[in-house]
């Protein structure tokens, strides 16, 4: 008899770990979801397969970030517990060994851009792309999807592949009018390299389980099937659920697994969920058993009634609306003309305005990007924190981020970028992410070292 | 003096320890269907002129609960299940499986209620057919047992003379499935455990020994026979502990070996980490069903001794079952023991018979009975050494919760590997060549289990739970319930609680005067915070006996 491959768990809660004692992201985060699992033994199946987390080093995360001004500066060991967590699951599903893999781990990161100064929206380290930059690098993987159903805009996924036409990142969730972190609205669809390969799509407060899974098989399902990824990974949020302290909608455990068994993806992670008691116990279990196949259809919340919510018609009458706008971007996509979204122009510029909620303090960027008809380009990055003094600040920081797939030329000028901002006194830092060779250097004016990170 | 006994399958092993030293050890096969007498005749050969009133100590170690399981002799059970929301469990193995309404959560809150009327029509069910045992088992019952005592008590009222199991009683632990096991086994073994433990009382009433009398658990502690009676399902496996005990007393204190004990049907993998047996961080595998007993951490490989070779093709193939002795010693089939024999690595069996079964196998690959002799034994190498490295590899794949526990995880390979049992001679200097250790025999190998019987101390576990939001506490281990007395503890004075339900516990279990340190296995504590306040702790401490053994056995007269 052919043995059925197993689901890969690592359940990694962080017990000795808290951004502060009554932060929702404590101890107790995943307290009573470990319960239930233990006690519905659910590690004990023969369709899961529990592994243990590992540490992700410097040099992974520095295929993703750039840590102002360095990895150990920004993260603490839970951070690189967590994202080693997702890559080990990662490497067990690219060699066979299991179907599928859930890492329900904290802290979480989708709020993490590419630049890092610290803490937003509860993350520091973007669990998701250091696993995409491990699966190109490592394996070879070419294009990749990343589906965010959490109930906040992944804006820190989106920000790191805006310009990836490689990965298609999907992230439905909260309208951005109403909630963190105020972004995710339709018109953000990637830049002139990579359009369409981001979609947003808001949700107006109120959505249940229905328009839930009908934005799913009508919008999701198609673009993923026609994007062919090899790779897909799920920013599994759980503060959907209709019990969610920090959002508003009307999504039961039921929805979730649900929606997991369409997605069929092939690594979850999780993000946010802070109905620490009323929702995570059930929802994560019902997406790990979804996930491994078996029967979920008891996993309910203590209160759930099947006909609990009835959503209200204007709330579908909108979700249908939004699907079906979203559809012709998706339909129409080919028909844009690179040359036509950058108005013609070498280069693509973007002002962004980064918001550190944690901690609270702005950091002003510069995006500029090479838009090259042969290749993906390369980024360039200037950041400051105009209103920050003290180690926070760490100056005024130039990098270079440098597309796995960039040709001869791009690679070339970048490297000129970078050469010309060492000797550039405005820069206290420069670093370069040369995804090409895998080689990632980190220039510091003060004493005018350059070094590696080791492979 | 102590005295060690180890009731197995086959045979009945005892020792007699005086001063730290074997005085006489022996080896008695099992009378059929007469345990008593068995017991009597092991006692008499080791107390040749032995004055009684000199044994201090007797203790056992038992594969009879293992056995009645694996041959399917216990008792029929019905099941009461009260899973509510998440994994049902509509069947239960072969059990009689009734699931009633009412649940409870994951802080011991009820969600749903039980119906009363629906209780009366299970238990009618299950007098129709006619059962008196019956298990009942509800999910999250550790943490809130009202439901299964409601349950009880009515059962109690209309069928008094049934006997009834709680599964927070019988498995304390979060597994709910596991739970379910162990109360079905628990119900169902009781009684027969029972007059197996009146045997054992009128062996010894016979002799006049009134030491007290302890039985080995399946983690390598004791307890007394008396509190064995409550929980017979925790001497299951004490039989691979026990000689895992046994190598410990047999080596140098502190050191790292593997374990392996190679059996007529089975070898038996365990772990010695720095002087100490490692346990298992699952509870036991009993044939297919998971437990909540713990256990040190055995591996179980099925080939041994009496392993049936044969050739097939060209290739050489390990059965895994057994079909009676080994060819040189009667049986019909060539085995590892006449490879062995061969090569004079034992001394067990007629060699004329060994040379002739490794001839049969040699002649289709045109081997001579020696060549063939060697295949053999490094066959049987070769696949031990491979569920050794497995063994390693899993152990370092266990999960962690805590970020200390990743960063502090290493990689470790043992110094000695260590052989006991009748096979071991052969095969040990190999295998230890092959995971890099230093080959060791020991003196007693034979009886290693009734050694590590002899030398076993009572061991004792309290976890301790403390919710001061729903002002709750409760243990697992002894199902223990009630309301926190005081509003508030700190985390010192949790701690401090938990030490001392641990004393009294030993001392209701008359095992206080083994105790002699007590040790903190983890202890975490979160913060519940409801609207951003916080409104409570949650407490989680685990304490227990500092392990060890009574002494390390050197080679008496």
């Amino acid at each position: 008899m052919q043995k059925q491959k197993r689901t890969g768990l690592i359940f990694f809660p962080a017990f000795d770990w808290a951004i502060s004692a009554t932060h929702p992201e404590r101890e107790e985060r995943l307290l009573y979801t470990r319960d239930q699992f233990f006690e519905e033994g659910v590690l004990d199946l023969p369709e899961i397969a529990e592994y243990p987390p590992v540490v992700a080093t410097p040099h992974e995360i520095t295929r993703a970030h750039f840590c102002i001004p360095g990895v150990d500066y920004q993260t603490v060991t839970a951070h690189r517990i967590a994202a080693g967590a997702a890559i080990h699951l990662s490497d067990r599903i690219m060699s066979g060994e299991i179907k599928n893999g859930f890492a329900i781990v904290r802290p979480p990161g989708h709020h993490a851009m590419r630049v890092v100064r610290g803490n937003r929206g509860f993350c520091n380290i973007n669990n998701e792309a250091v696993v995409v930059e491990h699966l190109r690098r490592v394996y070879g993987v070419k294009r990749l999807a990343i589906i965010d159903t959490d109930v906040h805009h992944g804006d820190g996924t989106q920000e790191i592949y805006y310009h990836d036409p490689d990965v298609l990142f999907i992230s439905f969730h909260q309208d951005g009018r109403t909630i963190f972190p105020g972004t995710g609205f339709m018109d953000e669809l990637g830049g002139p390299t990579a359009y369409a390969s981001t979609i947003n799509i808001p949700l107006p407060p109120g959505t249940s389980d229905k328009s839930f899974l009908y934005v799913m098989e009508n919008l999701i399902l198609p673009m993923i099937k026609d994007f062919d990824p090899e790779f897909v990974i799920n920013s599994a949020g759980q503060d959907n659920h209709y019990t969610d302290p920090l959002g508003d909608m009307l999504i039961t455990a039921q929805g979730y697994a649900r929606m997991t068994a369409m997605l069929q993806p092939d690594l979850a992670v999780l993000e946010g969920g802070y109905a620490i008691e009323t929702a995570l116990p059930y929802v994560n279990l019902a997406i790990l058993l979804a996930m491994a196949g078996r029967d979920y259809s008891y996993v309910t919340e203590p209160d759930y009634q099947p006909d609990k919510f009835r959503e209200d018609a204007s709330v579908t009458e909108y979700v249908h609306k939004t699907v079906a706008h979203l559809q012709n971007v998706w339909k129409n996509r080919l028909a844009k003309q690179q040359s036509q979204l950058v108005s013609h122009d070498k280069y693509y510029y973007r002002q962004k305005n980064i918001h550190y909620d944690t901690e609270n303090f702005e950091e002003k960027q510069l995006e500029k990007v090479r838009v090259c008809a042969q290749c993906p380009g390369h980024i360039m990055l200037d950041s400051h924190m105009p209103q920050t003094t003290g180690i926070k600040e760490c100056g005024r920081v130039l990098a270079v981020s440098v597309h796995n797939r960039c040709c001869e030329y791009c690679i070339a000028e970048a490297w000129d970028v970078y050469k010309n901002a060492k000797k550039d006194e405005r820069y206290s830092y420069v670093y370069m992410q040369d995804k090409t060779e895998d080689t990632f250097l980190t220039f510091r004016r003060k004493d005018g070292r350059e070094w590696q990170t080791e492979g | 003096m102590y005295i060690g006994i180890d009731v197995g399958g086959t045979s009945t092993d005892a020792v007699l320890l005086n001063d730290n030293k074997v005085q006489a050890t022996t080896k008695v096969f099992n009378l059929p269907d007469d345990l008593l007498g068995s017991l009597l005749q092991a006692l008499d050969k080791i107390l040749q002129d032995v004055p009684v009133a000199k044994i201090e100590r007797v203790v056992l170690s038992t594969t009879v609960i293992t056995n009645w399981i694996a041959e399917n002799k216990q008792d029929s059970v019905g099941l009461i299940l009260m899973p509510g929301p998440g994994r049902k469990l509509q069947q239960y193995r072969k059990a009689d499986v009734h699931i009633i309404t009412g649940a409870i959560d994951y802080r011991g809150r009820e969600i749903i209620p039980l119906l009363e009327e629906e209780i009366l029509d299970t238990i009618k069910a299950l007098k129709d057919k006619g059962y008196n045992k019956v298990a009942v088992i509800g999910k999250f019952s550790p943490r809130n047992n009202t439901h299964e005592l409601q349950v009880m008590k009515i059962i109690k009222k209309h069928q008094p003379k049934w006997l009834i199991e709680l599964g927070h009683i019988a498995g304390g632990e979060l597994n709910f499935p596991r739970r379910v096991a162990n109360t079905l086994l628990t119900c169902a073994t009781k009684e027969k455990y029972q007059s197996f433990v009146k045997s054992i009382r009128a062996a010894l009433k016979a002799r006049n020994i009134v030491a007290p009398v302890f039985i080995m658990k399946a983690d390598g502690g004791t307890m007394t026979l008396k509190n064995s009676e409550c929980s017979p399902v925790e001497t299951i496996f004490s039989g691979p502990a026990a000689s895992t005990l046994g190598v410990q007393s047999l080596t140098p204190a502190g050191g790292t070996s593997l374990v392996v004990d190679i059996g007529g049907t089975t070898t038996d993998l365990s772990l010695i980490l720095s002087g100490q047996p490692l346990l298992s961080s699952k509870g036991v595998l009993l044939g297919d069903q998971l437990t909540q007993v713990r256990a040190l951490a055995v591996k179980s490989v099925p080939i041994g001794g009496d392993s049936v070779l044969e050739i097939i093709g060209k290739e050489l193939i390990i059965y895994s079952e057994r079909a009676g002795q080994p060819y040189c010693l009667g049986g019909p089939f060539p085995t590892p023991t006449d490879a062995l024999n061969v090569m004079g690595l034992t001394g067990l069996g007629d060699s004329d018979k060994a040379w002739e079964a490794m001839q049969l196998l040699g002649w289709k690959l045109n081997m001579s009975p020696v060549e063939m002799a060697r295949k053999a034994i490094n066959l049987m190498v070769d696949m031990i050494v491979t569920e050794i490295e497995k063994m390693f590899l899993e152990w370092e794949q266990e999960p962690a919760y805590h970020t200390w526990e990743v960063t502090q995880k290493r990689k470790i390979r043992p110094q000695n590997v260590v052989g006991v049992g009748g096979g071991a001679v052969g095969f040990i200097p190999k295998i230890a060549v092959r995971t890099g250790g230093t080959p060791v025999l020991l003196p007693y190998a034979t009886v290693a289990n009734a050694i590590g019987a002899v030398v076993a101390k009572p061991t004792l576990q309290i976890t301790l739970r403390v919710d001061t939001e729903q002002q709750k506490i409760s243990i697992a281990e002894t199902g223990y319930q009630s309301k926190l007395a005081q509003p508030d503890l700190d985390e010192q004075q949790v701690l401090a609680l938990a030490k001392s339900e641990l004393i009294n516990r030993a001392t209701s279990m008359n095992i206080d005067d083994d105790i002699s340190a007590v040790e903190v296995l983890r202890q975490d504590v979160f913060n519940i915070v409801r609207d951003m306040v916080t409104t409570g702790k949650i407490h989680d401490v685990c304490v227990q006996t500092v392990r060890g053994i009574h002494c390390h056995v050197g080679v008496g007269g």
